[in-house]
């Protein structure tokens, strides 16, 4: 019961994280130089060609007035219509946002399986070759910017060996996985760094705690002490961290998106930015806004599982 | 006897081969990189290159731009002419034109695209066609466009991408009560009758388009054009990845290759790297206002301006920013523009002259000033670095402030930048539009610069209405001698359009104006 009252109360909680972000979103947009109909019309427009399209847009009244119809709007579930790309913001989300999701779920897969193998091999041969070259491995990873890395694995594995497409996006489910399969890496490679390092700490504090001498001396095999005693506690601290990562790929993929081509939701979001298309920003920072609090939520839950302590 | 018959015979097969090498092959999908997708596929309404340049593969207009991007050819007219005191156009639609849905192209749905395309206030496009008063038809085969007053630029007009003929049905059957929502729901599936007709467009990816049967033009094989079945625009910002993926051979073209990688893939087995002439200038604007914030502006003085021209080594520049692929310009305008004047590269380098108009202007010292820089743009940075250096020699300390293309736009608009970088490419086949824009005052104050010459202002709004070939060239020649002298700006280069092709991709163009023409596109198979 406790679990249950303290997911309740971080539902809860979320409601007015929302909220905000999208107070500040809203303000913030308008508080940047330059509006929607110079920056669609470009430097050859004329003022009137402006002033007409603002007025279609409903940008020439007060600002309150403005966010009185946006919030009206938002409770409806509509999010308006792109300024630039004349097209129904939610189903522009529609499209762009699975796309994002999909490459972060890899990405994360793809972390997982490398960290969490690497993380015991290396805290578990401590300060011997294995760990350095699995540390020194990743610590390369980690330092290399993201597009850098992009253009490696482009150049190697799909221009030269041509194991994959050179960038874009597949049609059907199969071909997507497969299209998507570099930039998953490319984002998962500096993630797992951080993932590995983390684990290969707790796991170092855990391995000598008392509770695993315990275990130990009951006679447990290695194999089970090393999952549920030693992995299920080392992981609490990882879980808050693979959260956050998550979370920032949310926003943050876009170097990789723009790389690999890919249609997601951060190229999206700085062509939106670019255009000071207003209500696509503010459509898709609501939803991603709405997505980070979930995966929050979820990391709180999951740790709270792991450790019943925190929901006390 | 023997020796030549067999030579001859030799010689016949070898140009047989090479013939049928060239003979044109039909079928197959291109594809094509682009750097950015499109936004909204309406002519009338539309706002960007991503969409003008590739528009006429959907949507064919009365009369088309020739090769070379200057001159008219026939497109859905076969026949057209300019009446004898210059106030109206008879066209004569050809015969049996179909849009690509199959229905017939009537004269009525011409009159009615054109006459939505010259309603005031629809869409930034307006001014191409804003001679136009009236549209009628005769028969079922001729469309009459009356003129409130001559202009020597209408034939052009027709061939620009606003004037595409849209199905008045349909796009009146389109969802929605107002002309801006009826071509919001049109433009989700177009109805044209250019080459190419759209299949699927996944935003932001991949635009596939297909043959349009229906569509009238013949090939070199007396069969009906296009050649291609189809072609998939596919959407690859970063330029290393366009490229990687034309020679990896997913792709079939590629534009906007960089100005740095182009010798590089010159050298390319594979490939053809083309460079179109295109009228895209490079420049810096100056603001030409007496007072700047509050301030006495330098740059309001010609002597200064030209100073600075002067010490602007814009040969080093092309080599910097370009790999030496642009050229000097030679007026304000590109020399692919019509009319075009001049045959010297405006201002060359000398520092000399330079410093002493600096000395003769009374700012021997120097001055401070700002440059907006679109921020993360190469070649912008480059230039800007470039300039710093060189109008630091005449004592020019100047501020680069890199903001993004908004930004910018929000200060040119409002008159309050010192200078900007900036480019230009013509929409239209005539240099009525770059002159609008850069010379004549009342229309956005000559870059919104504050620079005014009553004499060219003059001369502008008398050549709009010139329809004597020989006077309107004196005219522009005027305009450019003047606006070349003392203008409110640093002329830098003219750039080519710089695409990579397949060596297996024929019949390809881009023309001056920047449209992608694939009518008559084919691929070795």
């Amino acid at each position: 019961m406790p679990l249950f009252s303290y997911i309740v109360r971080r539902i809860l909680q979320m409601i007015p994280t929302v909220v905000f972000i999208l107070i500040v979103t809203f303000v913030l947009i308008r508080l940047l130089p330059g509006d929607p109909a110079s920056a669609m019309l470009g430097d050859r427009a004329r003022d009137a060609d402006v002033a007409r399209i603002n007025a279609s847009l409903g940008l020439d009244k007060p600002v309150l007035v403005q966010f009185f119809y946006f919030v009206r709007r938002i409770a409806t579930g509509d999010l308006g219509d792109s300024i630039t790309l004349k097209t129904p913001v939610v189903q522009l989300i529609a499209q762009r946002l699975p796309v994002t999701l999909m490459l972060i779920g890899m990405a994360a897969v793809i972390a997982l399986l490398l960290a969490v193998p690497l993380a015991f091999v290396a805290a578990l041969r401590r300060e011997k070759a294995a760990d350095t070259v699995i540390r020194g491995t990743f610590q390369v990873g980690l330092s290399m910017p993201v597009f850098y890395i992009g253009i490696l694995l482009l150049t190697v594995f799909a221009a030269n060996l041509k194991w994959f497409p050179v960038g874009g996006y597949g049609d059907t489910l199969s071909s997507k996985l497969y299209h998507l399969f570099l930039p998953a890496l490319t984002l998962a490679l500096s993630f797992a760094a951080v993932l590995m390092r983390n684990l290969r700490t707790a796991i170092i504090g855990v391995i000598n705690a008392e509770y695993v001498d315990f275990a130990r001396s009951k006679g447990l095999r290695s194999r089970v002490i090393l999952i549920r005693h030693v992995l299920r506690n080392a992981l609490i601290s990882t879980i808050t961290l693979f959260g956050l990562q998550i979370g920032s790929l949310l926003g943050g993929g876009v170097i990789t998106e723009t790389v690999f081509a890919v249609p997601g939701a951060g190229r999206l979001m700085i062509d939106s930015i670019y255009g000071r298309d207003y209500p696509v920003l503010q459509g898709l920072t609501i939803a991603l806004a709405v997505l980070v609090c979930l995966t929050f939520l979820v990391t709180d839950i999951v740790q709270a599982w792991l450790d019943p302590r925190v929901a006390r | 006897m023997k020796t030549i018959a067999k030579a001859a015979l030799v010689a016949g097969l070898l140009l047989g081969t090479s013939l049928s090498a060239h003979a044109v092959e039909r079928g197959g999908t291109l594809n094509y990189g682009r750097y950015a997708d499109s936004l909204f596929l309406e002519p009338v309404l539309n706002d960007a290159n991503v969409d003008i340049w590739v528009l006429s593969n959907l949507y064919d207009t009365l009369l088309l731009p020739t090769d070379d991007g200057k001159g008219v050819q026939a497109g859905l007219a076969s026949a057209w002419k300019l009446a004898d005191d210059g106030l109206s156009v008879t066209l004569t639609l050809r015969d049996g034109i179909k849009f690509s849905d199959g229905t017939p192209i009537t004269p009525q749905d011409v009159a009615w695209s054109l006459k939505r395309a010259a309603k005031p206030d629809n869409g930034e496009w307006t001014f191409i066609v804003g001679s136009i008063g009236d549209v009628t038809t005769e028969g079922d085969k001729t469309v009459i466009v009356k003129l409130k007053n001559t202009d020597p630029a209408i034939l052009t007009a027709l061939t620009v991408f606003n004037t595409g003929i849209m199905p008045q049905k349909a796009f009146e059957a389109a969802a929605g009560t107002t002309d801006a929502e009826k071509a919001k729901a049109f433009a989700e599936h177009p109805i044209g009758s250019g080459p190419f007709m759209l299949k699927s467009w996944d935003r932001g990816s991949t635009m596939k388009l297909v043959r349009n049967p229906y569509y009238w033009g013949m090939g070199e094989d007396g069969k009906a054009l296009p050649y291609l079945d189809g072609i998939n625009f596919e959407v690859i910002p970063d330029d290393a990845t366009r490229i990687l993926k034309l020679n990896s051979g997913e792709l079939d073209g590629a534009e906007f290759i960089p100005y740095s990688r182009v010798d590089e893939l010159k050298s390319a087995g594979n490939l053809n790297m083309e460079l179109y002439p295109s009228t895209r200038v490079q420049y810096i604007t100056l603001n030409a206002r007496p007072q700047l914030d509050g301030k006495d502006n330098p740059l309001s003085n010609a002597k200064v301006r030209e100073a600075m021209n002067y010490a602007a080594n814009k040969e080093a520049i092309i080599q910097i920013v370009t790999h030496g692929v642009g050229k000097p310009m030679t007026s304000y305008m590109s020399s692919a523009t019509p009319l075009h004047t001049g045959d010297k590269p405006l201002f060359p380098y000398d520092l000399e002259k330079a410093k002493s108009l600096m000395k003769e202007a009374g700012f021997e010292k120097g001055f401070s000033t700002s440059l907006l820089v679109l921020a993360g743009n190469q070649d912008e940075i480059g230039i800007a670095t470039a300039l710093q250096q060189m109008w630091g020699q005449i004592g020019i300390k100047l501020d680069l402030q890199q903001v993004d293309n908004a930004s910018r736009t929000a200060q040119y608009r409002a008159g309050t930048f010192a200078m900007r970088e900036a480019a230009w490419t013509d929409d239209i086949a005539d240099p009525n539009e770059i002159t609008s824009y850069f010379v004549y005052s009342p229309n956005i104050g000559a870059l919104h610069t504050g620079w005014k010459s009553e004499e060219a202002d003059k001369l502008f709004e008398t050549s709009q209405k010139e329809i004597d070939v020989t006077k309107r060239a004196a005219d522009y020649a005027r305009i450019q001698a003047i606006y070349n002298a003392e203008g409110p700006i640093v002329p830098l280069y003219e750039t080519p359009y710089p695409v990579a092709l397949s060596k297996k991709v024929h019949g390809f163009l881009q023309i001056p104006l920047g449209n992608n023409i694939f009518t008559k596109t084919w691929l070795d198979k």
